[in-house]
């Protein structure tokens, strides 16, 4: 059972992963920023973008396998997107857009959550003043993933260890009920909690 | 002196029509430790659920449910949440904050105390339960019976005079309950423990109360319920091993 797939290198050791959570936070931001209001006429500057990010990520000392990866898990999101871009006019050119700059984002999002530890990452956060309420959905979402990770696992193995034909669609159909069962229990457990979390005096 | 929890007449039904609880009426004497005994769906959690005022989710008629002689209602819900403390079934569902010290902070934190006392108190519950030096912990990455003693240090942070808890031994191992039962003995507060383990409730509790279709079917000194062995079988209980080498005089 792997806990920690948000944040899986963050208590690695370098020099990226002992700058603040802070100043993490900010260049990243500011990177998302620069990348996305840039426009897309400046290959060199989404260049020097790109080779300052393999730069950042080699000195993290994350294992580049992981990296790639990762970005490649999320990608498909963004090729969903961009290839419905390309049937516009003049869509070459928003595909690539969109493909470029998405992935930069991606990347730099990868590398802030994989070099900080996601309960420091909320604590910046909140010296920051960032409003309460959406730190506690942050936690409560970070806390509660690897919860529904296990439960995922826990039903899919016991599916599994009933299931005695490979017929794909028959697997496909009991996926569907698997992700039924999730949505039902993660519900009902989001009233359970909620129930912990006024007992402790929550208002 | 006015009793720690008091119950008059107490009905209650879900939505989906249930009744799960019948006219319930007892009462629990300051210091006291009481269990809650009963079969699956006899309504123990419901009942406790009552006593911090998490059900019901409205509270219309008049109050069923005194806590240290203040009712049950709106208006003081925050005293009762503050004097009720209440340990539930999963821990993962109330461990939900990122690190063991956010989550037993959590209580004090609501109660806006300043951060140099929650501090000290959570220091404090996290050693009275024998988990002291876990602050930075993440609860995903603890054991199961670690799990159920922050859940108690994030109870016992508050500094409740009355301990409700359910079934806090079920799915603990032998080492984990045996844990738990000395932690729990020297907490002195007012308790009331719904559980399954008898032996526990015969270890802890001087008396019992016996639950079953949400009405109470009997209320009296713990070993005295458990040895009658009829009435133990007929509401889906048994007589505890502890019990059968013992005999009560």
């Amino acid at each position: 059972m792997r806990h920690d797939f948000l944040d899986h290198h963050s208590r690695l050791d370098s020099p990226v992963h002992r700058l603040s959570a802070e100043a993490k936070l900010f260049a990243a931001l500011a990177l998302i920023l620069a990348t996305v209001l840039t426009p897309f006429v400046a290959p060199l500057f989404f260049a020097t973008l790109a080779v300052f990010l393999i730069a950042v990520a080699l000195a993290s000392r994350i294992p580049p396998g992981f990296l790639i990866k990762r970005l490649l898990l999320l990608e498909p999101l963004v090729l969903g997107m961009a290839l419905l871009a390309w049937l516009q006019p003049n869509g070459g050119l928003v595909f690539a857009r969109i493909i470029v700059k998405s992935t930069l984002c991606l990347f730099t999002m990868i590398l802030l959550s994989n070099t900080t530890p996601f309960s420091e990452l909320l604590g910046a956060l909140r010296r920051i003043r960032f409003p309460a309420l959406m730190i506690t959905t942050l936690a409560l979402m970070y806390r509660y993933l690897s919860v529904l990770v296990d439960e995922t696992e826990r039903m899919q193995r016991a599916r599994a260890s009933r299931t005695f034909t490979g017929r794909r669609s028959h697997v496909w159909r009991s996926l569907g009920t698997v992700i039924g069962q999730l949505f039902i229990r993660s519900t009902e457990r989001a009233e359970r909690i909620y129930a912990a979390m006024c007992a402790r005096g929550w208002k | 002196m006015t009793a720690a929890i008091e119950v008059r007449d107490l009905r209650f039904r879900y939505h989906d029509g249930v009744e799960a609880l019948r006219g319930l009426n007892f009462s629990i004497t300051d210091g006291e430790c009481a269990a809650l005994i009963g079969p699956n769906g006899a309504g123990k959690s419901t009942l406790l659920l009552h006593l911090n005022g998490i059900l019901p989710e409205r509270f219309d008629n008049a109050a069923s449910v005194f806590v240290l002689g203040q009712p049950v209602t709106d208006a003081n819900l925050e005293a009762v949440r503050r004097n009720v403390g209440m340990l539930f079934q999963d821990p993962d569902d109330q461990l939900f904050c990122p690190t063991v010290f956010e989550d037993v902070a959590f209580g004090p934190q609501q109660f806006g105390l300043n951060e140099s006392d929650i501090g000290v108190r959570v220091r404090a519950a996290l050693s009275q339960v024998g988990l002291a030096g876990f602050e930075k912990r993440s609860p995903h990455h603890l054991s199961r019976g670690e799990k159920r003693r922050v859940c108690l240090a994030g109870v016992l942070a508050c500094e409740p005079r009355i301990l409700v808890l359910d079934e806090p031994t079920s799915d603990l191992d032998p080492r984990g309950r045996r844990e738990l039962k000395a932690v729990l003995r020297r907490i002195p507060a007012t308790k009331l423990i719904a559980s399954h383990d008898l032996e526990l409730v015969v270890e802890l509790c001087p008396r019992a109360i016996l639950l079953d279709e949400g009405a109470i079917v009997a209320d009296g000194p713990t070993t005295h319920l458990l040895n009658d062995e009829a009435l133990m079988l007929a509401h889906g209980l048994d007589r505890p091993h502890i019990l059968q080498h013992r005999h009560p005089h």
